[in-house]
């Protein structure tokens, strides 16, 4: 199973709830609503898609697709790498 | 050589410059406080002619050594000195001269994390500001002239001081046409607009995460370090906290003020 973990230098603020990341090395912008958010903290972390899932499964008990969840968070840490905010660590 | 005393926001500036010319153009375009040598300068400038060629392109290289900061482009050499607060300009005429100050500026206001200057233009209406930006085209300029009688802060580099209690602009002496009437006053930010030309006049608030993504690639800044951008976003995070960013369409005349005041 990939893991992952945040990587690079970046300054990230949260304004009403969103997450705005600058990745200060190439000077690029990623926009996170809340969940992207919550996930991106947990990164800070060594994570799995399994691991997020986990925990946005907890944090939003309402919602019982956990397959779902963790096709998104999949898509979600692809995007992540895409945009130079995570990397894979194993 | 000559020595100059000027103020840009609230930095009291020394200019030493040997060129009768470039001097002038001090005189012209910045303010100029005869007599008050004693008064502390926050920023020393030396100006040298004879550098370089005439202006080729925007493309400024940035090397940092020995606490030194160099800015260089075709037509200007910054030497900047930021702990001592002591800058070197070498440049081949005014128009580098002109770029040079606002590259220096910016990076020692940031540095000091007092502010930014923002690609927009700046008009008081009711003893509040209101700046109007966008990219390129969408109509800063045609905004500023549409504000007549209203006093302009700025036309083309909007200098805002960015503190937790406020927001608050100052008259710019960066100028692209319309000369500033060296306003002494500051004034308290009231609203950004991002321009876009339309049929009709609107506008909408953006959520601050959206605003602050708008205002990131209006900022004037040369990032010769990560510590000085990271220094950005929180200034910038600080004035969308403060001060609401609308989307603002709007046409070619004086009535969109009716939807600002």
């Amino acid at each position: 199973m990939s893991q992952y973990i945040q990587k690079g230098k970046y300054e990230a603020t949260e304004l009403e709830g969103e997450w705005i990341i600058l990745n200060t090395e190439q000077y690029t912008v990623t926009r996170l609503n809340d969940v992207g958010g919550l996930c991106w903290s947990l990164l800070t972390e060594v994570q799995t898609s399994e691991s997020l899932t986990r925990s946005l499964a907890k944090k939003y008990s309402s919602v019982k697709n956990d397959e779902q969840i963790k096709k998104d968070v999949e898509e979600f840490l692809i995007n992540l790498v895409q945009c130079g905010l995570v990397q894979r660590v194993d | 050589m000559q020595e100059v005393h000027t103020k840009i926001g609230d930095h009291f500036i020394q200019i030493i410059c040997e060129s009768i010319s470039l001097i002038k153009m001090f005189e012209k375009n910045f303010y100029s406080f005869i007599g008050d040598e004693n008064q502390q300068s926050d920023l020393a400038i030396k100006i040298e002619n004879g550098y370089g060629v005439s202006f080729k392109d925007y493309e400024v290289e940035i090397i940092k050594q020995n606490n030194l900061i160099y800015f260089l482009r075709a037509d200007y050499l910054i030497k900047f000195d930021p702990e001592n607060k002591y800058a070197t300009i070498s440049v081949h005429d005014e128009l580098a001269l002109k770029h040079a100050l606002m590259n220096l500026y910016s990076t020692f206001i940031v540095n000091q994390n007092w502010g930014l200057l923002i690609h927009s233009s700046c008009a008081i209406e009711k003893g509040k500001a209101h700046i109007f930006a966008g990219q390129s085209g969408a109509g800063k300029s045609t905004a500023a002239k549409l504000s007549y009688p209203r006093n302009l802060l700025s036309d083309e580099a909007t200098l805002v001081k960015i503190t937790t209690k406020g927001v608050i602009v100052y008259d710019s002496p960066f100028r692209s046409e319309m000369e500033s009437e060296s306003l002494e006053e500051q004034v308290e930010l009231a609203s950004v607009q991002i321009l876009h030309q339309a049929q009709q006049n609107t506008k909408n608030q953006l959520a601050k995460s959206e605003a602050l993504l708008h205002l990131m690639d209006k900022v004037f800044f040369w990032p010769h370090c990560q510590e000085e951008t990271k220094k950005i976003m929180r200034l910038l995070t600080k004035l969308v906290k403060t001060v609401p960013v609308y989307e603002f369409h709007f046409k070619k005349d004086n009535t969109f003020w009716e939807l600002i005041s």
